[in-house]
């Protein structure tokens, strides 16, 4: 099979642009309050998000991408010239570009048709990529959807190069509901806490730049790591709530993982639900059996929040990262830890990362789950 | 292709697709399911679930532990570019008139962008790949070839694709204009000819080369590229080009925009339904579908993808 591998990185946080800047955050493990939205008609308790700083427009979640997807085409070296003609460009997004239209149909939008999913479009518009142009919408499971479509599109040779990722902005609706389920924690994100009370959303893009590994070294680029593994699921089984024995989400792991189990590295879907926790925590321990015990689990949403379509690619960057310099960082210092939550969260200081293998989760409403194992590159 | 199946008012069965003029009758396809489940599922839903079901059906892969495949080995790919609209601008109208409280939790589900993809997972227990496209004009095809590479990938056994579009009145004041939209759903099953062969099913038509390109022509080109067997079937876009591409002058035409209105996101569904009904009733030639314009029309895309007579 056509190795895949990873050769850029961009990501936008609440933590500021670049993935030098997510890096940074996560090796000083300092969470951030959540911000207040600015928003007249955010009728809501909890209006709490992580926002992207400095950045004042309205179609925030393209911005984003555009951003990211820059900063990753430098980072794989293909700034200089224009893209290679068969690059392919696939973002994934909960909400899409919804801003616009939950702020109404003034003289500020014009009366135009407005699509939500037109990041990808943006996106490929703006560097100029003459490949596939695809929009997924996998709710909160997107950006790795989006990842594996791209893997994908370059096994079947459908394209060389595939900029691949997530986005998403401050949406009311997205808030509004949450707030309705009463899945808002009024502290911060918080996953396998023990006090956790439900997810806080951010805002956040994460870009990748696949290519195939024949592909990077003709044109001599390092790769960061390789895509080892992808596994895809559907629980089936309710509309939002997650399928208690995680059994799906299990399979989709076991199929990323390959038949082997032993990883350096776990970052989970972990949004900070109650319930979603602990399910995740027993679907990890069905696919990785005894080896769970001595994995570390990174829990990137607590430093970042949620950041919805965009939450396993921005995974996926970390893990390359991580990947990268071989360090594990430290995670978000949790209050105390869920007792049926039984994995491992190093909390100290960053530590060695022990095998060059990393595992990210991303589930979804609907029950859709995806789980890719990204290795060190050769 | 194994199975077939429509939600679109006035046609009975998928061939009705290929009747000249606009369908007869104004009945509504979403009637036909029933339950307590139904009051809360929003109407692109409610289309896909009733093409769907008629679809899995057909390919003698209906819900049920009785089932040729496992449901763990059946995906769903679902194209819509409208679909969730509705309870989208419901809720925005709700969060300001009565604040957050004023919605409704039952419809909260449907705000999500992959909902119609998960009800259609639940309803009929497809616990495979699940992915929702929302790609413009060319979703539907992209949807149909989607499908085939989780199959060739090994995704997956068979997949579920539903193109699916409702109108309502957000959908109404977003598309801007006064023409005829489509209000309907279709769906196939796709899986592999080794796979339909095992189950003893026949199948319907094979699908041949796809191509996603700047304009038509340049996508009709690339599919076209090295075949020798004429265009029997030509299911033209929802923009007709002004010059029709050299070798498609004996086709016969279908289209469905002219026929049921703007189908967006469905259109390519629809038109690969209609183009294997036309094979599995012995059209002559190979089926071409496209849809977008392209830069002829300022969409971003086309597409095109050939389907063929199977084992003839």
């Amino acid at each position: 099979m056509t190795e895949v591998v990873v050769t850029g990185l961009g990501a936008v946080t609440c933590h500021g642009d670049g993935a030098a800047a997510l890096w940074e955050a996560m090796l000083a493990a300092a969470a951030r309050p959540p911000d207040r939205p600015r928003d007249p008609l955010g009728h809501m308790d909890l209006r709490l998000m992580h926002l992207v700083p400095g950045v004042d427009a309205a179609e925030r979640a393209g911005r984003f991408a555009i951003t990211a997807a820059a900063e990753a085409i430098e980072d794989a070296g293909l700034d200089a010239e224009p893209p290679p003609a068969r690059t392919a460009v696939v973002v994934g997004s909960c909400m899409g570009e919804v801003g616009v239209r939950e702020r109404g149909r003034g003289p500020e939008t014009g009366d135009a048709w407005n699509p939500a999913f037109r990041i990808a479009a943006r996106v490929g518009d703006r560097i100029g990529a003459y490949g596939s142009n695809v929009s997924v919408a996998s709710a909160c499971a997107a950006g790795g959807f989006s990842v594996s479509v791209g893997a994908d599109m370059i096994r079947c040779g459908e394209a060389d190069v595939v900029l691949a990722g997530g986005s998403d902005a401050y949406s009311r609706v997205a808030l509004a509901c949450f707030n309705r389920l009463g899945s808002v924690d009024p502290v911060r994100c918080r996953p396998f806490d023990r006090d956790r009370r439900g997810t806080v959303f951010a805002e956040g893009a994460g870009m990748l730049v696949l290519e195939s590994a024949r592909h990077a070294a003709r044109r001599g680029a390092r790769a960061y790591a390789r895509i080892a593994g992808i596994g895809w699921s559907c629980d089936a089984y309710h509309p939002t709530a997650p399928e208690p024995s995680g059994r799906q989400i299990a399979r989709a792991m076991t199929e990323a993982l390959g038949g082997d189990a032993r990883l350096g590295c776990v970052i989970p879907h972990a949004t900070g639900t109650p319930r979603g926790d602990v399910v995740e925590s027993r679907a990890l321990s069905a696919a990785l059996g005894e080896h769970l015990a001595e994995v570390p689990l990174y829990s990137l949403k607590a430093l970042i929040g949620h950041t919805g379509g965009a939450a396993a690619a921005l995974a996926l960057c970390a893990a390359t990262m991580v990947l990268r310099h071989r360090v594990v960082p430290p995670n978000v210092r949790l209050g105390a830890q869920d007792p049926e939550c039984a994995v491992r969260l190093p909390q100290d200081a960053p530590a060695r990362l022990d095998r060059p293998r990393v595992l990210v989760n991303g589930s979804a409403f609907g029950g859709n789950n995806a789980a890719l194992v990204l290795e060190e590159a050769a | 292709m194994t199975g077939l199946g429509t939600a679109v008012p006035g046609v009975a069965h998928p061939a009705d697709l290929l009747e000249p003029g606009p369908p007869a009758g104004r009945d509504d396809p979403a009637a036909r399911l029933t339950g307590r489940g139904m009051r809360y599922r929003d109407r692109a839903t409610r289309l896909a679930l009733c093409a769907g079901r008629d679809a899995l059906a057909a390919a003698g892969l209906p819900a049920g532990p009785e089932r040729a495949i496992d449901g763990a080995e059946i995906g769903v790919v679902t194209s819509t570019n409208l679909g969730n609209v509705d309870t989208v601008c419901e809720t925005v109208t709700r969060i300001a008139e009565e604040t957050y409280l004023g919605t409704s939790p039952m419809s909260l589900p449907a705000t999500a962008s992959n909902v119609v993809a998960s009800w259609v997972a639940i309803s009929y227990g497809l616990r495979g790949a699940n992915l929702t496209l929302c790609n413009g004009p060319t979703s539907g095809l992209d949807a149909v070839h989607w499908a085939r590479l989780l199959i060739t990938a090994g995704r997956v056994r068979a997949v579920l694709v539903v193109g699916v579009e409702p109108v309502n009145p957000p959908v109404r004041h977003l598309a801007g204009d006064e023409r005829a939209l489509l209000d309907g759903a279709a769906a196939l099953v796709v899986e592999s000819a080794a796979s339909a062969r095992d189950r003893g099913v026949p199948a319907l038509a094979a699908i041949g080369p796809y191509a996603r390109k700047g304009s038509c022509p340049q996508a009709i080109a690339e599919v076209r590229h090295g075949l020798e067997a004429p265009i029997g079937l030509w299911c033209v876009p929802e923009h007709r080009m002004p010059i029709a591409p050299p070798g498609l002058d004996d086709a016969v035409t279908c289209d469905l925009s002219a026929t049921l209105g703007g189908c967006s996101g469905a259109l390519g569904v629809l038109q690969s339904v209609a183009a294997a009904s036309w094979l599995g009733a012995g059209g002559t030639g190979m089926a071409l579908t496209t849809a977008g314009a392209g830069e002829q029309a300022d969409d971003d895309a086309a597409a095109a993808l050939i389907l063929s007579p199977v084992g003839r």
